[in-house]
Order: C-alpha cells, then sequence, then structure tokens
C-alpha cells in the first residue's frame, strides 16, 4: 500500500508537469492553429540546453541557468513562427505543410541533439533529495517541489490569460482571428509571442521532469502525446480543463504502471486517446469553424 | 448520390489531375525502365531501383490520403511495418506460401486501415494527423509486448522466405528478378491510384472534400464514406509494398518504425510536393537514391534529411512538382510563395 502511495503521488507530480507541456501546446494550437509536432523536440532540448548551462558544461548555479534558459526558449519558439510557420501561412493547404514542416523541424531537433550529445540519455541532478512524509507516507521531496512548481507555473499562465490585457489578446485571437484583426490586435504578433511562451513551457517542464526520467535524444516524443491527450481531454484553451485532466490521466498512468509495468504507457495512452476522441469527437472545440480557418 | 461534375470545376483547385494523353507518357516511361533493366548490370544500382520501385508505391499511396483525399494521415509507416510484419509472421510461424501470405497481409493491412480510419475520421483534421501519428508511436511498444505471438519483439523476424513464381526463386540475390516483380507492382499500383482511382468520380470527390468539404458535402457527397475508402485503398497499396519489401529484404525488425523510414517518406512527399501528380513518385526516386549517397554521411544523414524537409517547405513549398509550372511562367510567382506580411 505504501508503494502505491509513492507511485500515485509520483503520477501526480509528472501529470502537473504535463499540464505545463499540454497549456502550451494549446495555446500554439487555440491561437496560430497550427499543431507543432516538434513540441517534443523542444522538450527535449530545452532539458538540453539546461544541462549544458548546469552540470555538463557551464556549472552554472540552477537559478542563473533558469535566467537564461527562459529567453533563449522564448527566442527559439519565435524564431520558428517567424521564419518556418508564417511564410507557409499564405500558401494552400497550409495545414498539411505546417505540419509537415514541424515534423521535419522534430527530426531535425532530434538527430542535432543526437549527434550533439549521444544516445545515452544523460542524468540530471535534482535540486533537492531526500523524502518528506505526507499523511505517514514518504515521498520524494524532488516530486513534491516539482508539483508546487508545476501548479504555480500553470496559475501565474491562468492570472496571465485573465487579468492582463495582453492576455485577453491572445484569448481573442483563439476565439476569433478575424475579429481580433478587426478590433486592432496585430495577430502575427500574438502568434510569434503564443509560439515562444509554449516552448518556454515545454523547455521548463523538459528542465523539471529530467532528474526523473533522465535526457535521452527521443525522449520528447511520449510527453508530446500525452500533452495532446490532455488538451483533447481538458478542452482547448482552458488551463483550469487541463490540470483536470492532467490529473486524471496522471493517476490512470500511475495505475498502470503499478499494475501492469511501465512498457503498458504508450498502449494505455493511445487507448485513452481513442476513447477521449470517441466521447469528444469533434475535439475539444466543438466550433466547427476549421473550415473558415483553412 | 447526386454528387456531380460542378463539384470538379468548382473545387479541384491546384490539382492538377493528369490529362488523357498522359497515359502514353506514362507507360513509356515504365517500358524504358523495363528496358533499362536488362541494360543495368551492377547490382547496387538494380538494388537501389528495387527500392526506388518500392518507395513510390509507398509515396503515392501516402499522397493519395494526404494530398489528395486531405486525411492528416501520419500512420503510413505503421501500415507498411503491419504489410511486412503481417507476411513475415505468416510465412515464418504459420508456413503459409508467400504468394498467399503477401495476399494476406495486403488484406490484413486494408483491414488495419479501416480499423484505423473508423474512428478517426470523425474527428476534426489535426486530431486524425495525432491519431495516425500516436498508432505510429504505439507501434513498437506493442511489437515489444507481442512478441509471445511471434513477432520476434526488438531482434525482429530473420529469414523471411524468397517469393516463388513461375518456377523461378526470388531471393534476395535474385536482383533481375525483383527488379522486375517491384516495377511492375509500382508500376500497377501507381497507375491505379493517380490514373484511375483520381481520375474517376470517386477521385474527384475526395479532391473536392479536401477543398471545400462543406460545399461538396451540400452537394451529397458522403464525406465519411469517400474519406474511409481513400483511407483503406491507401493501407491496402502500402500493405502490399511492405509484404513485398519483407520479402525482398528477408528480415523484419522494429527499425521499420524508427525515425529513418518515416523521414524518409516525408521528404519524398515534401521534395516531391503533394497532391500533384508525379511529385510524390518523382520524391520517392530522389530521395530514395539521395539517401544512399548519403550513406557515407552516418549519423548526419538524418539530420541532413531533416534540414531538407524544412528547407525544402520553405523554399518550394509545392515541390519539385511545381518546378514545372514555375518554368513555365515566371511571371506567375506569386501564387507559389509568400514572403510574409
Amino acid at each position: 500500500m505504501e508503494q502505491f502511495f509513492a507511485v500515485l503521488f509520483g503520477g501526480i507530480a509528472q501529470a502537473a508537469v504535463y499540464s505545463i507541456i499540454a497549456v502550451g501546446l494549446s495555446l500554439v494550437y487555440g491561437t496560430a492553429r497550427t499543431l507543432n509536432f516538434a513540441y517534443g523536440g523542444l522538450y527535449t532540448t530545452g532539458a538540453y540546453i539546461s544541462w549544458v548551462l548546469t552540470v555538463g558544461y557551464l556549472g552554472l548555479p540552477l537559478w542563473l541557468a533558469v535566467l537564461l534558459l527562459i529567453p533563449i526558449l522564448f527566442f527559439i519558439g519565435v524564431a520558428i513562427e517567424r521564419f518556418m510557420l508564417r511564410p507557409l501561412r499564405r500558401g494552400k493547404n497550409w495545414k498539411v505543410t505546417a505540419m509537415m514542416v514541424t515534423l521535419g523541424l522534430a527530426f531535425v531537433l532530434d538527430n542535432a541533439n543526437l549527434i550533439l550529445f549521444g544516445a545515452v540519455a544523460k542524468p540530471m541532478p535534482a535540486f533537492i533529495d531526500g523524502t518528506v512524509s505526507i499523511f505517514g507516507v514518504a515521498v520524494s521531496a524532488y516530486r513534491l517541489a516539482v508539483l508546487i512548481i508545476a501548479l504555480l507555473i500553470v496559475a501565474a499562465l491562468e492570472l496571465f490569460l485573465n487579468r492582463t490585457r495582453f492576455g485577453w489578446a491572445v484569448r481573442a485571437v483563439a476565439q476569433d482571428i478575424q475579429g481580433a484583426r478587426q478590433v486592432g490586435i496585430d495577430v502575427n504578433r500574438i502568434f510569434s509571442f503564443t509560439f515562444g511562451l509554449s516552448v518556454v513551457l515545454t523547455g521548463c517542464a523538459g528542465l523539471l521532469l529530467s532528474p526523473i526520467f533522465l535526457i535521452s535524444p527521443q525522449g520528447g516524443w511520449e510527453p508530446f502525446l500525452k500533452a495532446f491527450v490532455i488538451v483533447v481531454l481538458g478542452g482547448l484553451g482552458s488551463t483550469r480543463g487541463a490540470v483536470a485532466a492532467a490529473f486524471f490521466l496522471g493517476l490512470v498512468e500511475a495505475a498502470v504502471v503499478y499494475e501492469l509495468g511501465a512498457s503498458w504507457t504508450m498502449p494505455v495512452w493511445l487507448v485513452t486517446l481513442l476513447l477521449v476522441l470517441m466521447i469528444r469527437p469533434q475535439g475539444l472545440l466543438g466550433r466547427g469553424q476549421t473550415e473558415a480557418a483553412g | 448520390m447526386t454528387e456531380t461534375h460542378a463539384t470538379m470545376t468548382s473545387a479541384s483547385g491546384a490539382t492538377k489531375s493528369p490529362a488523357r494523353g498522359s497515359d502514353l507518357i506514362y507507360w513509356s516511361v515504365a517500358a524504358a525502365l523495363a528496358v533499362a533493366g536488362m541494360l543495368i548490370t551492377d547490382s547496387y544500382v538494380q538494388h537501389v531501383l528495387i527500392l526506388c520501385f518500392l518507395w513510390c508505391m509507398v509515396a503515392a499511396a501516402w499522397d493519395l490520403t494526404l494530398g489528395y483525399a486531405g486525411i492528416f494521415n501520419y500512420a503510413q509507416i505503421a501500415l507498411f511495418a503491419a504489410g511486412a510484419y503481417a507476411t513475415a509472421m505468416l510465412t515464418l510461424k504459420l508456413g503459409v506460401p508467400p504468394l498467399a501470405a503477401i495476399t494476406a497481409a495486403t488484406a490484413i493491412t486494408a483491414l488495419l486501415g479501416l480499423a484505423i480510419a473508423l474512428p478517426c475520421l470523425r474527428l476534426q483534421g489535426e486530431y486524425v494527423a495525432l491519431f495516425t501519428f500516436s498508432v505510429h508511436l504505439a507501434m513498437p511498444p506493442l511489437i515489444q509486448l507481442a512478441k509471445g505471438w511471434g513477432t520476434g519483439g526488438t531482434m525482429g523476424l530473420l529469414g523471411v522466405p524468397p517469393i516463388k513464381i513461375f518456377g523461378v526463386t526470388l531471393g534476395p540475390m535474385n536482383k533481375i528478378g525483383w527488379y522486375y516483380l517491384a516495377l511492375a507492382a509500382a508500376a500497377v499500383s501507381v497507375y491505379v491510384i493517380y490514373f484511375i482511382v483520381l481520375r474517376s468520380r470517386t477521385g474527384r470527390a475526395f479532391v473536392a472534400l479536401r477543398d471545400s468539404a462543406n460545399f461538396a458535402r451540400s452537394l451529397g457527397i458522403n464525406e465519411f464514406k469517400y474519406r474511409l475508402l481513400a483511407f483503406t485503398l491507401s493501407a491496402l497499396i502500402t500493405g502490399f509494398a511492405g509484404a513485398l519489401y519483407a520479402h525482398y529484404t528477408s528480415v523484419v525488425t522494429p527499425k521499420i518504425l524508427g525515425n529513418e523510414f518515416i523521414l524518409l517518406a516525408i521528404v519524398m512527399l515534401a521534395i516531391g510536393g503533394i497532391g500533384r501528380f508525379p511529385g510524390a513518385v518523382l520524391g520517392a526516386f530522389v530521395v530514395t537514391i539521395l539517401n544512399e549517397l548519403l550513406r557515407d554521411a552516418g549519423t548526419y544523414r538524418l539530420l541532413i534529411l531533416g534540414i531538407l524537409v524544412v528547407l525544402t517547405l520553405l523554399l518550394l513549398p509545392q515541390g519539385l512538382a511545381s518546378l514545372k509550372d514555375r518554368l513555365l511562367r515566371p511571371s506567375g510567382k506569386r501564387k507559389t510563395r509568400n514572403t510574409g506580411e
């Protein structure tokens, strides 16, 4: 029973991080209508950059590394949107080309990481060791810290989207691009910004999870897929929905790992995705506007 | 069913369906390749061309769903692997004769395609992409878990038996035999896709649904039925290619589902151009040969291929197939590339 609670808690802590990834994914999908296949690759890249900044080469303290990491990731995201996606957006059939270009980028990132850092997974030390006792159950202090940090990030995002003018603009674009443009919102700027923000979110998630999963070149596909299931289940553009869905799926995963073993994780997520899509076939949105957007 | 020919004129847009006279050109090219088969003696060149032919089938079948029917299908390599695994397991575990196994594997893959398409084609575009790609991602662990059923796990299946037709044994060493078999299979598959299906009423329905789903529906085109048909047909041809590949290489491993194959297929469509005959077929040739030339680049090969995808899509969004149009009317370049705002 003790062990089950430890697994359960691990699932919850990971789920909180997945919800950060999911919020980033849904921001970009919601505003720019782009499914970014490179999102997992960017997660891994974020983890590698933080590894290089800290234990890998530069030996910077973690707080300084995070301060450097955020602008680097933001810049990467803005650059991808500006130079890779924006030129495609006006072309015919742009959704397919945009998807292909991000899939191409995903393979570029995977292989560049493989060449730069090798196939052997890199360990990342946790910034807190030891265990904390909650209701008499010993849980890893690092996982507890990760849970708290992830929840704080989601709360900050929620505040940003609901309480600031810029956040309103992001939500306006997500609801209706044409309408947003008419009231004077610079839509391209919002696209760039959300793309940058999403890369920051996924990269930071990579940093948070790397002490738990290690960093490997192809390790980003699983979080990417999980984030999408969360987005589908939680509802697009809803940060609270994403958190709820992430926790639900995190518990499912914990139960699966406990009962069946870790190799069942991917098949079970696939089945979950299938079920979710069956229950909500028009996707989270159900607004049937894709035709107009395309 | 009340769809009309008006659908085509109004909605086919950028799609160039092959002109009537091009039948002759198509079969001339196929015949020229058949003649070339007699002249080529280098077994490595033969090998590369056999791979080109098999990849043509995969690229053309993918073009049918992704390019013409507008279905965001990313399970293409998963279906290819399904065809390869089906025939390998049937011959090795059940002792089915190769020709029967290939037929069965083709049918099984078509059914699998149907099974994938049934739940996901009711979804909106991007969800189809995600669902099909997650099928791809889930396959290697599933193969590992189903080891007990004879999938061979991570080791894969070795010694898939050679095909025997008319007393000729097509082993991996019989390059000439394989050259003609692969050429025939590719020529017929590509012909069926581009010249029969896509020229028919069914093919026009695919394109109409892609370009303007609401309008096509309003003309009475059954969206679900046609998309299901496109997906299943594409899976059938892909499974056939996968089964042939398994017998040609005599080895089936989960490596098929690794980075390389899906990346190659994407590069083919990106370079060739989707939804424009002969883009995908041309892409299959260019990329297969390029991939062989890059063998020496080692680990950098996949990186180079990835960069190639990104650059082609940015610089030549419609692929090689659009080059012809561009060269013919250099003044009309507005349509092909937009330099942003």
